[in-house]
């Protein structure tokens, strides 16, 4: 249970960066977004993303063109804004941090697992 | 074989069974209250319903399908993911959870369960009792009166049948969510109709709605010609009381009864209280025969609440009259009539000019003061017939008659007023015993119950003849009871010692 609620607090921590980088790529539609986002195991269910898109785009990070579709109705293409790109640049920056900050905690723990004594520097 | 909708999701067309119509309509419902608190719940719900038509597309597409079935929209709405997925994964996760859970009730008749119509089943869901005490109830209020004849019938009418498995489940309370559903299928609703009685009436109503609607709909037609001819005479009825105000017609009987000073608020509050059904009949024979509503609700409930109103103002009115009638009061007087060994009982039909009379003729009182009048009504219709005579054997050999003038009133002396305000007497003229036709009133007032009786007394072997138009006012004795010659105008009586009989048979009867 506890480890369920952080791995939550984890992917809803991260879904938001991964969304606007899959966007970063340049105009896309919701469905190809899920589609990405399940290959990379980081959404359950298509439902979540919709809220997310439309808080991002109010936010100003993200907008959208409709885009007339073969078949059905039109689609809404998403784009990233300068903001946008802004805000994935600061992102980015932080998830660099992060993923260093890991790698560090991770190293420290292996070498500690190996020689305890280092942990004392 | 299963029926199919279209619906129009995202802006296609879609063919889909109607179960899984329900199951979709739920989910999407679900979806709508979840983000309902949210700015731009339009918006996420307009996506989710794009995203669900283009799933449907793929469906058709990939399995060569023409129709929607469970299964799909079962995958779609799991890939979709449930309202529990989006509050997992969201961060106000906190608002919506204890809303959801208490499914209003809605009122639907149970075909299911049903004796006759299925109004009874479908009240004790409603009410979450068991459906016999309603039952029990509804027999009752046959039986009293049968006035739950025509509530059964209301009802059927105005309750909608529980047709779909989310009626069925709203009509039990039961949560209309998924959960729900997949109760619904684990616990599917039996029809557990009992029997012939309920099929019959299934059948009369089918028949009602179907064929039937033609008949229906020319008995609504009829019911508006009659409401609308009701309401037309009610208002010339009103109308014309509110003209005759201050004519006499106020104070003859049923009128009467009405203080002069309440007679405007009765009015009206009959009015309400009368038209209003009515005219509420009258729009629902509307609503029936042409299958429109003819008012909306507010002026419904507009209409609900002038009624209660005019009842209320009718019930005050009534409960205060009534408490005019509360004592009674009388008091007597005994005259003694000269004694002859026979008496003519007649009804005088001349009386004096009153100056109701004057007014009511238009003639000049002071020109014809003193001078009778022959009424010609066989009886005046001021009031119900409040005239008695008794004859009954004296104990001495006096004759007497005792007048006895009875009436009601608020209080004690109230009704003595009243019965001291009655003007009714009987002149002896030899054996003539001469009566008025009816009592009258010394002042105009109201109709309380004023009564007169009288009671002769006389001794044994007086032969009292009474005149035909006479014996009406009889106790117990009448015209045709005794025999009497052919055309003969009265008929002759013998008092005896076992008191006042027919003069034949009490001569007859000594004879043998």
């Amino acid at each position: 249970m506890m480890a369920e609620n952080t791995q939550t607090q984890m992917r809803k921590g991260i879904l938001e960066y991964c969304v606007l980088l899959i966007i970063s790529k340049g105009e896309i539609y919701a469905s190809d977004i899920i589609a990405e986002l399940k290959s990379a195991k980081l959404l359950v269910v298509e439902g979540t993303l919709y809220p997310l898109l439309t808080r991002l785009k109010n936010n100003g990070l993200l907008s959208y063109n409709w885009v007339e579709s073969t078949s059905g109705p039109p689609r809404k293409y998403y784009v990233l804004t300068t903001e946008g790109t802004g805000i994935l640049n600061q992102l980015d920056y932080t998830w660099n941090e992060l993923s260093e900050a890991i790698q560090t905690a991770k190293n420290v723990a292996d070498k500690q697992s190996t020689n305890p004594i280092n942990l004392k520097k | 074989m299963k029926k199919t909708l279209n619906i129009n999701i995202g802006n296609s067309i879609v063919h889909i069974e109607e179960d899984a119509y329900e199951i979709l309509t739920v989910y999407l419902n679900e979806v709508k209250f979840h983000f309902a608190k949210n700015a731009d719940n339009f918006e996420i719900v307009t996506d989710i319903e794009n995203r669900i038509a283009e799933m449907f597309a793929d469906i058709f597409l990939v399995n060569q399908k023409q129709v929607i079935s469970i299964e799909d929209v079962q995958s779609v709405t799991s890939q979709m993911g449930s309202v529990k997925d989006f509050q997992s994964e969201e961060e106000e996760q906190e608002d919506v959870t204890g809303a959801h859970t208490s499914q209003v009730k809605k009122l639907y008749r149970d075909t299911d369960q049903a004796v006759i119509a299925g109004v009874c089943a479908g009240l004790a869901h409603y009410m979450d009792i068991e459906d016999r005490w309603v039952r029990l109830a509804a027999i009752l209020t046959v039986l009293l009166g049968g006035s739950g004849v025509l509530a059964y019938i209301v009802l059927w009418v105005m309750i909608p049948k529980a047709e779909t498995r989310s009626e069925k489940m709203a009509m039990r309370g039961e949560e209309a969510n998924l959960k729900g559903f997949a109760n619904s299928y684990l616990h599917p609703f039996v029809n557990q109709s009992r029997g012939v009685l309920a099929e019959a009436f299934e059948l009369l109503g089918r028949f009602v709605n179907g064929t039937g609607k033609i008949i229906f709909k020319v008995i609504a037609l009829l019911i508006i010609i009659t409401a609308v001819l009701g309401l037309i005479s009610l208002i010339i009825a009103i109308v014309t009381l509110m003209g005759m105000w201050d004519t006499d017609l106020v104070h003859n009987f049923p009128f009467s009864i009405v203080n002069d000073e309440y007679f405007g608020m009765v009015t009206l509050g009959a009015l309400l209280t009368a038209g209003i059904p009515l005219l509420a009949l009258l729009l629902f024979a509307v609503r029936v025969a042409f299958t429109s509503r003819p008012i909306n609700r507010t002026f419904s409930f507009v209409l609900l609440i002038f009624w209660i109103t005019g009842l209320g103002i009718t019930i005050y009115h009534v409960a205060k009259i009534f408490s005019e009638f509360k004592e009674s009061a009388e008091f007597s007087q005994s005259t003694e009539v000269k004694p002859y060994s026979t008496y003519n009982l007649i009804i005088d039909r001349t009386r004096f000019f009153s100056k109701e009379d004057s007014t009511m003729y238009n003639i000049d009182p002071g020109k014809y003061m003193g001078r009778k009048i022959l009424t010609d009504r066989e009886d005046t219709f001021d009031m119900p017939r409040n005239v008695s005579l008794s004859i009954v054997k004296s104990d001495n050999e006096r004759v007497i008659m005792s007048q006895n003038y009875s009436s009601r009133g608020k209080t004690f002396e109230d009704a003595l007023r009243n019965a001291q305000n009655i003007q009714y007497s009987f002149v002896q003229q030899d054996s003539l015993l001469t009566f008025n036709p009816a009592l009258q009133l010394k002042r105009v007032s109201n109709w309380r119950d004023q009564e007169v009786e009288f009671v002769l007394r006389v001794p044994v072997g007086t032969v009292v003849k009474i005149s035909k138009e006479f014996s009406r006012y009889l106790n117990a004795y009448g015209y045709w009871d005794c025999d009497h010659e052919e055309g003969s105008d009265f008929t002759e009586w013998l008092m005896t010692n076992d008191g006042i009989k027919c003069r034949h048979e009490a001569i007859s009867g000594t004879d043998k």
